[in-house]
C-alpha cells in the first residue's frame, strides 16, 4: 500500500500526534482557569445568595418618652436580645422626624439581631437558652419571617452586622472614581497625544517611554505611600477623603492610561496623517480632526479598563485611610469615605458570623460592576469603531 | 518646445536618510501645464525627490535636506518659507488611495474650511460639487455625499482624493503612483482625468509602469540610485535614449 501512495509520508504520524497534544495541552489550560473562576464565582453566589434575605420579627413597639430616653424601654424586655441593637437605637429618631407617633403603640416587623437571623438561615449562631425559648415560641406563631434584604442596600457600614449595608462604600467608590478620571484621563490623554505625535524620536523620549511602562508596573502600595506623603502631608488634604484616594488611584492608573492611549494613536494608519499634512493642514487640525476621533475607541477601552482597574484596588486607599468605619454616605470628595474593596476587606476581618455572606453579596455588586464596565468598553469600542 | 514654461526648477539638490546620500546633486526643471513621469528601479529615489517637492520629508526626523526648490521664483526651503502653506499649494495624491474615515462631503470640504477658501453655506457646496466634477467623480457620488468615502471602490476613492487635493485650489499636483493599487478600468480613468487635469495643473507622477509613462506624460525622468540618469520628452526617452541605463531599464533588460 505505501509504495501505492505516493503521498505517504512515514513521518507524519508523529508530527500530527506532536499537534494535536500540544493542541490538548493549551485546552486543558483553558479548562484549569475556567474551573477556578467557576468556583469561585460559585463559592461567592453560594456564600451571598443568602444575604438576598434578612430576617424580622413581628412585635409591638410603644413610642413614648421611655422609648425616647432608652430605647431599651420601646420592646417587651424578652424580645430586646433577639431584636437588633442599632434598629431600635433608630426609635427615638423615628419619633423627632414624625412626633404624631408619640404616644402610640404599633405591631412592627422589627429587624431581628444578626445571631436569630444566622439561626433562621441555619448557619451557627450563638444565642442563650433563656432568649431561644422565645425565638421558638415567637417562631412558631409565625412572627418570624425573612425579607427581602433592602438594608443591605440603602445603609452604610454598621457594628451591627445585620445593619450594615455597601451603599456608603458604593458611593465612596463613584465619588472617588469620579476624581481619579477627571483627573487621569485628560492628563493621561494629553501626555499620549504629546509622546506620540509631537516629541522627536530620540533618547529622551525613549527613556519616557521606559519609565512609563515601569510605572505601570509598579506596586500599587507605593503609589498609596506617595500619595499619603504628597496629597496629605504636604498638600494638607483630608485623610480617607475621596479627593485623595482620587487623586492617589490617578497616580497609578495614569501609565495605564498613557500606554493604552498610545497604542491606540499609533494604530492610525499614517496614511490618513500624511493625507491631512499634504493638504497643508497643520498639526493640531490633522492630530485633532483625523488621528484622535480614529484613535477615540481605543482610547475610551484604555480608560475604562484603567478605571476598572482602579476600581479593584485597595492598598493604595488602606494608606491614604480610605479603610475607616463610615456609617454615613459621604456627600462631597472631602469628606472621609471608604470603597467598595476596602469595605470587603473590613468586613472579611469581622469575628461575626453574619459578615461572611456580606462580603460574598459585596463581592457580586464588585464584580457586576466590573462586569458592567468592561462591557461599556466592548459597547464604545463596536459603536464608535470606524468601518474601514 | 521652447514655449515650455518652467514651474519648478531644482538646484542641486541634495538629501539623506540619516548617513545614507540618498538623492545626489539633482538639477531638473519641470515645466508648467504638463505631466512629468518620473521613472526608475525601487528604491531609486523618485518617490523621495516627489516629497521633496512638497516638503512631506520634513515629517521624517531623520531626513536632511539641501539645495534648492524654486516654484513661482521662491525656494521652498528658504527659512521664511512655513512646510504647510507649500503644501496646500503643492497638493499630492499617494499610492494608496486614503479617504478620510468621514462623509465624501467632508473629506473634500474639510481641508478648505480649513484655509478659509470658503465658509459653511457660503460656497462650500459649490467647491465641493465643482471639485468632485473636476475629479470626474461627480456623476457617481452626488447622490450619496453623506456617506462614507471609505465605502467607495478603490478607483473612486482615488478619484475622491483627487477631488479633495484639488479642492484647496493648488498650482502643483504630486502623484505618488496613483494607480498602482487599482484595476486597469480605474487606471484608465485616472489616466484620462490626470490629461484633463493638466490643462490647470502641474502634474509631477511617479510610476513603475513604463506603457503609462508612455501614454499620458510630456516628459520623463529617469532616477537610478538616486542620481537622474536622464530627462527629456517622453518619446525621447521611450525611443531613443542618451542613456545606456535609460534603455537597458526601458526595454527591461534590469529593474
Amino acid at each position: 500500500m505505501d509504495k501505492n501512495n505516493i503521498f505517504y509520508d512515514p513521518s507524519l504520524k508523529r508530527r500530527h500526534l506532536k499537534s494535536k497534544l500540544f493542541k490538548y495541552f493549551t485546552l486543558f489550560s483553558l479548562v484549569v482557569s475556567l474551573v477556578f473562576l467557576a468556583i469561585f464565582l460559585l463559592d461567592m453566589v453560594l456564600k451571598g445568595s443568602s444575604a438576598v434575605q434578612q430576617t424580622y420579627i413581628q412585635v409591638e413597639v410603644s413610642y413614648n418618652q421611655e422609648s425616647i430616653d432608652s430605647y431599651r424601654d420601646a420592646v417587651a424586655k424578652k424580645y430586646l436580645n433577639l431584636l437588633s441593637r442599632a434598629a431600635l437605637r433608630e426609635i427615638p429618631n423615628q419619633i423627632q422626624k414624625n412626633p404624631s407617633l408619640m404616644g402610640t403603640k404599633q405591631v412592627l416587623w422589627m429587624l431581628a439581631d444578626d445571631q436569630v437571623d444566622m439561626y433562621m438561615k441555619e448557619y451557627y449562631y450563638k444565642i442563650d437558652e433563656k432568649d431561644m425559648k422565645t425565638l421558638e415560641e415567637l417562631v412558631k406563631n409565625g412572627m418570624v419571617d425573612k425579607k427581602f434584604n433592602t438594608i443591605f442596600f440603602t445603609h452604610g457600614d454598621s457594628k451591627s452586622p445585620e445593619y450594615s449595608g455597601i451603599l456608603s462604600a458604593f458611593i465612596g467608590t463613584i465619588l472617588t472614581l469620579a476624581v481619579t478620571m477627571l483627573v487621569a484621563f485628560p492628563i493621561g490623554v494629553a501626555t499620549a497625544v504629546y509622546l506620540e505625535e509631537f516629541s522627536k524620536q530620540n533618547w529622551w523620549s525613549e527613556f519616557l517611554e521606559i519609565n512609563i511602562n515601569n510605572l505601570a508596573a509598579i506596586p500599587s502600595i507605593l503609589f498609596g505611600l506617595l500619595g499619603l506623603a504628597i496629597y496629605i502631608n504636604v498638600l494638607g488634604l483630608p485623610r480617607s477623603s475621596a479627593l485623595v484616594g482620587g487623586l492617589t488611584l490617578a497616580l497609578m492608573t495614569l501609565p495605564i492610561i498613557v500606554v493604552s492611549s498610545r497604542a491606540a494613536l499609533r494604530s492610525v494608519p499614517a496614511s490618513i496623517r500624511q493625507a491631512g499634512y499634504a493638504l497643508g493642514l497643520t498639526k493640531v487640525q490633522v492630530v485633532k480632526d483625523h488621528v484622535i476621533p480614529l484613535a477615540f475607541p481605543g482610547i475610551m477601552t484604555g480608560n475604562i479598563i484603567g478605571l476598572a482597574h482602579a476600581m479593584g484596588e485597595t492598598a493604595p486607599l488602606i494608606i491614604v485611610g480610605m479603610i475607616a468605619f463610615i456609617p454615613d454616605s459621604p456627600t462631597s470628595v472631602m469628606e472621609a469615605a471608604t470603597v467598595m474593596p476596602a469595605q470587603l476587606f473590613t468586613w472579611a476581618g469581622m469575628p461575626e458570623r453574619a459578615y461572611i455572606e456580606r462580603t460574598a453579596a459585596g463581592i457580586l455588586v464588585l464584580l457586576s460592576l466590573l462586569i458592567s464596565l468592561n462591557s461599556l468598553a466592548v459597547y464604545l469600542r463596536k459603536k464608535f469603531e470606524v468601518k474601514w | 518646445m521652447a514655449k515650455n514654461k518652467v514651474k519648478i526648477a531644482v538646484k542641486d539638490l541634495n538629501l539623506w536618510y540619516g548617513d545614507k546620500h540618498a538623492l545626489h546633486g539633482l538639477n531638473i526643471e519641470l515645466y508648467k501645464n504638463k505631466i512629468t513621469a518620473l521613472i526608475g528601479p525601487s528604491g531609486c529615489g523618485k518617490s523621495t525627490f516627489l516629497r521633496c517637492l512638497n516638503r512631506m520629508n520634513d515629517l521624517i526626523t531623520s531626513v536632511r535636506v539641501e539645495g534648492e526648490v524654486v516654484i513661482d521664483g521662491k525656494n521652498i526651503y528658504d527659512k521664511d518659507v512655513d512646510e504647510v502653506s507649500v503644501r496646500k499649494r503643492i497638493g499630492m495624491v499617494f499610492q494608496q488611495p486614503n479617504p478620510f474615515p468621514k462623509s465624501i462631503y467632508e473629506n473634500v470640504a474639510y481641508a478648505p474650511l480649513k484655509h478659509g477658501i470658503v465658509k459653511k453655506g457660503s460656497g462650500c457646496d459649490e467647491l465641493v460639487e465643482q471639485s468632485l466634477r473636476s475629479a470626474g467623480i461627480w456623476n457617481e457620488v452626488k447622490d450619496i455625499l453623506k456617506e462614507p468615502g471609505t465605502g467607495l471602490s478603490g478607483g473612486q476613492q482615488q478619484r475622491l482624493c483627487i477631488a479633495r487635493t484639488i479642492a484647496v485650489k493648488p498650482d502643483v499636483i504630486l502623484m505618488d503612483e496613483p494607480t498602482s493599487a487599482l484595476d486597469p478600468i480605474s487606471t484608465e480613468k485616472i489616466e484620462a482625468l490626470m490629461l484633463e487635469l493638466k490643462k490647470e495643473y502641474t502634474i509631477i507622477t511617479v510610476t513603475h509602469n513604463m506603457q503609462q509613462a508612455a501614454r499620458i506624460a510630456d516628459m520623463t525622468a529617469f532616477f537610478h540610485l538616486g542620481d537622474l540618469i536622464e530627462y527629456d520628452e517622453t518619446e525621447k526617452i521611450f525611443i531613443n535614449p542618451t542613456q545606456k541605463k535609460t534603455e537597458d531599464y526601458i526595454t527591461g533588460r534590469f529593474g
